[in-house]
Parts: structure tokens; C-alpha cells; sequence
């Protein structure tokens, strides 16, 4: 089978490279998709969110922070507010909050302190915690000074916002992203009210960590209850229903983005399946004279076969392997958008499953047809 | 003598354009054990048809074709192809070796179904290589050898094995007359020296001069069978 790929060499590399450029591309894809939907699927079931029933876009009252601690079940709330601005130069864009420092960390357990201190952070007034990626995309350090330019709320004399890095963090779930700057709300709420900045004062949305034990379903209805008439009407639904709607607000990517490589696949699908029939055609006569030797029709077939699966598998377990080496590359670039992006186990059994597939079906109708032929029909076609 | 190979009765027509032309029409032939026939005949009379039908390439429309006590028009696909690798080495007028493998890897292609070691699966393929004079050339390329000794190659892909019979389909058929001659001289002593019989499909009496026994076919019948009164000596042999 090596021996009749290394005959032609140069179709051999050319197929084995759109296989190897197939499945590169469906790691890709497919990583991406999953770092999209892990972070449904890593939600906790214990975290609910409270944002306002009219759009993400509003905010809530600060007041409701004690209403909603009034609610049974409840063990702590913590503000998030969405802050929307950007380092340096717009182009520099990521996402930062406002949060509660005290209840912060301690409703992520998937978090944890790679450097500097959490409590140095809680305890401070306009430090600042930033995650793993952040660090490693703009070099900052604990102890930097980062200037971040508010657009929602710009602060009155022009200039920049300065948190001071305190803690960096990394996480262990794909539904936090490393990426992100905490800084106390506090330090946004005296701002806006000390006159220093404009906006408004309000939250975007409210964290709400349950009892153990408690049921989700019932808490949120009973916070949804509670405003019911208003002032402001709330919508409590749980972190993985919350990450779902954050994610469809990108439209159907999941859909388009299997449906890229759903496409991909099937077009190296009829480039190898090409292939191998020219290869099958082409090799007729030795078909003939195998079968005059002795080779059963069985063993001709599995010899077409075989070929096609190993030609696959050379160009899938390269584009797979391609994918894993560059991983690291591509996390740097994806992490913004897709924290948890990653080549994992699963994803490189998908591509190689793919290239396997590929390898089988194209492989079946040349071979097929191989077995089919009298010895007699062969050497005589083959002439 | 024993008949090694006993043909009755055996037809077979093709069809072509939707016309059925038969090619072989009620054959009744016998040929004995350890002899060098060459089967003679005008074109389409049927000589490559009865040689594939004999081969257990190809299968009767009717009658028996048995060769060595066994009815091959009986065998199922699978048991035909066992007894091919068995029984039977060809050689063809295009030699027909696999490009893309060596002499030696192509010596040892029928040797794969043997139930032989790798070792001796190896010593045999280039025992068969030296028997043809192509000891030295055993890891060349097909395309890399002349004609003359890709079919000296192609012989020795037929006789590694051991086949009792071997058949040649106009072996000389691409080959310049002095190749030829090597190759049919090489024949001759696969016949003479291992006791091979030997069945050689040609148009050509040069080549036919080589073989003990003339058979003639006409139009898909047995024209004749005759002893070769006029054959040629071989280099271990006098005429």
C-alpha cells in the first residue's frame, strides 16, 4: 500500500494535504464551537444571575441588591456591572467589571490566585484583579498601574481610569474566561456619585450564590416575583441559561460553524474519493495479475481499501497533529473570544474520525469495483 | 503418461455487440504430465480462451475442464483463486510485473499465500531469480530491466511457487528474437530440468519449435495435436 502511494508522489501529497488541511480546519472548528458551548455546559447550577426583564442592555436598581438577599435560599449576592471601556487604544478591547470583592471569589471556586493577593485587592480601593490571558497579552504584573478609557462611564476631567493589578487569576472551568479585569464597584459607585465621572449608577446584573440545597427554580421564581410590580421587572435565570442567551446573542455560530466544516469534509470526501478511483482504474492490470496469482477478491479489496484508509489516516493524523502543535498559538488569539479554547482529546478523535470515514467511504466504491473484476476483465482492461 | 490436464466437452462464447460468439465449441483435449505443449492457431481461434479456461482464470459455459483430478468449473471463487496460487504459474505476453515493486518483491508476491516463513519465503523468490540468470538484478524496478529480463522475472515469479503447470500466454510475443530465444530456451529447461509442464499460447514457429507437442486450434475446435518433429536443441540438450 506505501509502495503504490509513493508511485505517485505528488498526487499522494497533494490528497494527503487537502485531508490534512481538512481536518486541521475541523479541530479548529470544532474547538471553537466547544469553547462556545462548554460554558453552557460548565455553568454552575448553584449561581443564578438577576438581570432586568426588558434587555441585558438595562440596568437595575442598586436598591434591589436587599430585596434580593431577602429571598430563602440565598447565601450571597454579588453586583456585576459592565464598565466598557478599553486600554490605551480602542483596539485594546476587553472586558471589564465592576464586582462585589468580597463575595467575588468566593462564588468561583473554579478561580483561583496565581499571583499577587486576593485580599490586597479586596481591600483596596481601585485595585484590580485580571485573569491569566490578560497577563499574558499585554504583559501586565502585579503592582502595574493599567489605565482603562471609560465610555459608558468616562470620567469628567478626560483622563483614564487607573486600576492597580493586585491579584491575577486563572480558572479551571470554560465557563469563566481569563480575560477580564475586576475592579470594586465601589470605586465606580463614589466616582459616579463624588462627581468625578458621569453615568449612571446601576447594576447590570446581580450574582446570586444559593444555600446548598436549594432549588434554583423556586429561588428564581421567587425573585421574579418580588418585582413583579415593577418598579423595574427582573429576569433570574441560571448561569447556564444566561451563558445560552450570551451566546445566541452571536446568532447560530455553533450551527455555521459545523456547517464550514460539514462542508469541508464532504468536498475532500470527492477529492479522495477522485483519488482513489484513478488509483483503482490506473491499477487495473495489477488488479488482474493479483487475482491470476491468487489473491482473492477479498484481499484486492481490502488492498483498495487500505490504501485509501491509510492515505486518510497520514493526512488526518498530520492535520490533527498540526492542530496540537499550533494550539498554543491559537489559544493566545482565540481566549478573548473563546476562553477555553482548546485541541483536546475529544477534538482530535473527531478528526481523526473524520479522516477515517473519509478514507472507508472513498475507499469502498474503487475497491468494490476491484473485487468485482474477473482476473480475465482485468488484465485485458488493464492493457 | 498421466493426463495432467483432461478438457470434454467444454464451450464458451462471449458476447460482444449483443452478438454471442463463441469462442470455444464442444473442446475435447488431454495433455499429459511433465510435457511442453505450444497451442497454435490463427487469431480468435480460441488459444487464450482455453488457456485462461485451463488456468482456473476464467470458467466454461459448459463441459468439464479438469486439471490435475480437480473439475475447476466447480470450484467456488475463493477455492478457484487457492488452487490458482497452488497449482498454476503464468507468464504473459506483457509480463505484467507490479511497477511500483523490485524483481525480488514482485518473485515473492505469489510466495505471500504460501504458508512459508519470511526467511524461507525469501530464499525461495531469489533461488528462483538466480534459476533465471537475474540473481544480480533482484532489487531493480521493472522499469529498470529490458524486456528479455522482465519476462525472465515474470518466469521466475511463475515457477517460485512450485506450480505444477505453467502457462504462457505468447511470452515472446514483445520481445526481440534474441530475447526470445533466452526466454524460450529458459522454458525449455524449466521443463526439462524441474519436470514443469508447460502449456505456451504463440503464433510464432520459432517459439513453437521449443515444445514436444504441437496443438492446433481452428475456429474453437481441436485441429491437430502433434509431436514436434523438428525441435530445437536447448543448451543442456541435443536436438
Amino acid at each position: 500500500m506505501f509502495r503504490n502511494l509513493l508511485a505517485h508522489p505528488v498526487r499522494t501529497v497533494l490528497t494527503g494535504g487537502s485531508v490534512l488541511l481538512a481536518v486541521f480546519l475541523l479541530c479548529f472548528l470544532r474547538a471553537t464551537v466547544t469553547a462556545l458551548t462548554s460554558s453552557v455546559e460548565q455553568a454552575s447550577t448553584q449561581r443564578l444571575w438577576v438581570q432586568s426583564a426588558v434587555s441585558l442592555l438595562v440596568d437595575l436598581p442598586l436598591a434591589y441588591e436587599s430585596k434580593i438577599k431577602q429571598v430563602d435560599g440565598i447565601e450571597w449576592v454579588c453586583k456585576w456591572q459592565w464598565f466598557g471601556g478599553y486600554y490605551k487604544e480602542e483596539s485594546n478591547f476587553f472586558a471589564q467589571f465592576g464586582v462585589d470583592p468580597e463575595t467575588m471569589l468566593k462564588s468561583y471556586p473554579e478561580m483561583e490566585i496565581v499571583s499577587g493577593s486576593y485580599e490586597e485587592f479586596a481591600k483596596s480601593r481601585t485595585g484590580c484583579m485580571i485573569g491569566l490571558d490578560l497577563q499574558r497579552r499585554y504583559g501586565f504584573k502585579v503592582g502595574d498601574r493599567v489605565p482603562i478609557v471609560g465610555k459608558i462611564f468616562p470620567r469628567k476631567d478626560g483622563s483614564p481610569w487607573e486600576f492597580e493589578v493586585k491579584a491575577v487569576y486563572r480558572t479551571t472551568s470554560a465557563a469563566i474566561d481569563q480575560g477580564t479585569l475586576y475592579f470594586p464597584f465601589d470605586y465606580l459607585r463614589e466616582s459616579i456619585e463624588g462627581g468625578s465621572a458621569w453615568g449612571d449608577v446601576g447594576i447590570g446584573v446581580f450574582l446570586v450564590k444559593l444555600r446548598p440545597g436549594a432549588d434554583p427554580t423556586r429561588v428564581a421564581a421567587a425573585i421574579d416575583l418580588l418585582f413583579d410590580r415593577g418598579p423595574q421587572r427582573v429576569q433570574t435565570t441560571t448561569e447556564a441559561e444566561f451563558s445560552r442567551q450570551f451566546v445566541s446573542m452571536m446568532g447560530n455560530v455553533p450551527l455555521l460553524l459545523q456547517s464550514i466544516g460539514g462542508a469541508v469534509l464532504f468536498a475532500i470526501f470527492f477529492a479522495m474519493l477522485n483519488t482513489m478511483l484513478m488509483a483503482g482504474r490506473e491499477r487495473t492490470r495489477d488488479i488482474g495479475v493479483m487475482k491470476a496469482l491468487g489473491f482473492t477478491d477479498a484481499v484486492v479489496f481490502r488492498s483498495l481499501l487500505g490504501e485509501s484508509l491509510l492515505l486518510c489516516l497520514l493526512g488526518g493524523g498530520a492535520g490533527a497533529g498540526l492542530a496540537k502543535l499550533v494550539e498554543a498559538g491559537l489559544q493566545r488569539v482565540m481566549s478573548a473570544q473563546f476562553p477555553g479554547f482548546a485541541i483536546d482529546a475529544a477534538t482530535v478523535g473527531v478528526g481523526l474520525g473524520a479522516a477515517l470515514v473519509i478514507g472507508t467511504l472513498a475507499g469502498l466504491g474503487p475497491g468494490w469495483r476491484a473485487r468485482g473484476l474477473t482476473p480475465v476483465a482485468a488484465l485485458r482492461e488493464g492493457i | 503418461m498421466d493426463h495432467l490436464i483432461d478438457l470434454r466437452g467444454v464451450t464458451r462464447a462471449y458476447q460482444r455487440g449483443g452478438e454471442t460468439v463463441s469462442v470455444l465449441d464442444g473442446l475435447d483435449l488431454q495433455m499429459d504430465a511433465g510435457s511442453f505443449y505450444a497451442l497454435m492457431g490463427p487469431s480468435g481461434s480460441g488459444k487464450t480462451t482455453l488457456l485462461n479456461l485451463i488456468g482456473g482464470l476464467d470458467r466454461p459455459d459448459s463441459g468439464e475442464v479438469l486439471v490435475d483430478g480437480t473439475d475447476l468449473a466447480h470450484l467456488g471463487g475463493s477455492a478457484l483463486s487457492r488452487w490458482r496460487a497452488d497449482h498454476v504459474g503464468f507468464v504473459f505476453q506483457g509480463f505484467n510485473l507490479l511497477p511500483v515493486l523490485s524483481a525480488l518483491d514482485n518473485v515473492l508476491l505469489p510466495l505471500q499465500l504460501t504458508p512459508l516463513s519470511r526467511r524461507a519465503r525469501h530464499e525461495q523468490a531469489e533461488r528462483a531469480l538466480a534459476l533465471v540468470g537475474l540473481g544480480d538484478r533482484m532489487h531493480h524496478k521493472p522499469r529498470e530491466l529490458s524486456g528479455g529480463q522482465e519476462q525472465r522475472v515474470a518466469i521466475a515469479r511463475a515457477i517460485a511457487t512450485d506450480p505444477t503447470l505453467i502457462l504462457a500466454d505468447e511470452p515472446t510475443g514483445d520481445l526481440d528474437r534474441s530475447s526470445a530465444d533466452a526466454v524460450l530456451e529458459l522454458l525449455a529447461r524449466l521443463n526439462e530440468e524441474l519436470g514443469k509442464t508447460i502449456l505456451m499460447v504463440t503464433h510464432d514457429p520459432l517459439a513453437a519449435s521449443f515444445a514436444h507437442r504441437l496443438v492446433h486450434l481452428d475456429k474453437g475446435r481441436l485441429g491437430r495435436i502433434e509431436d514436434n518433429p523438428e525441435r530445437r536443441p536447448t543448451a543442456g540438450r541435443p536436438a
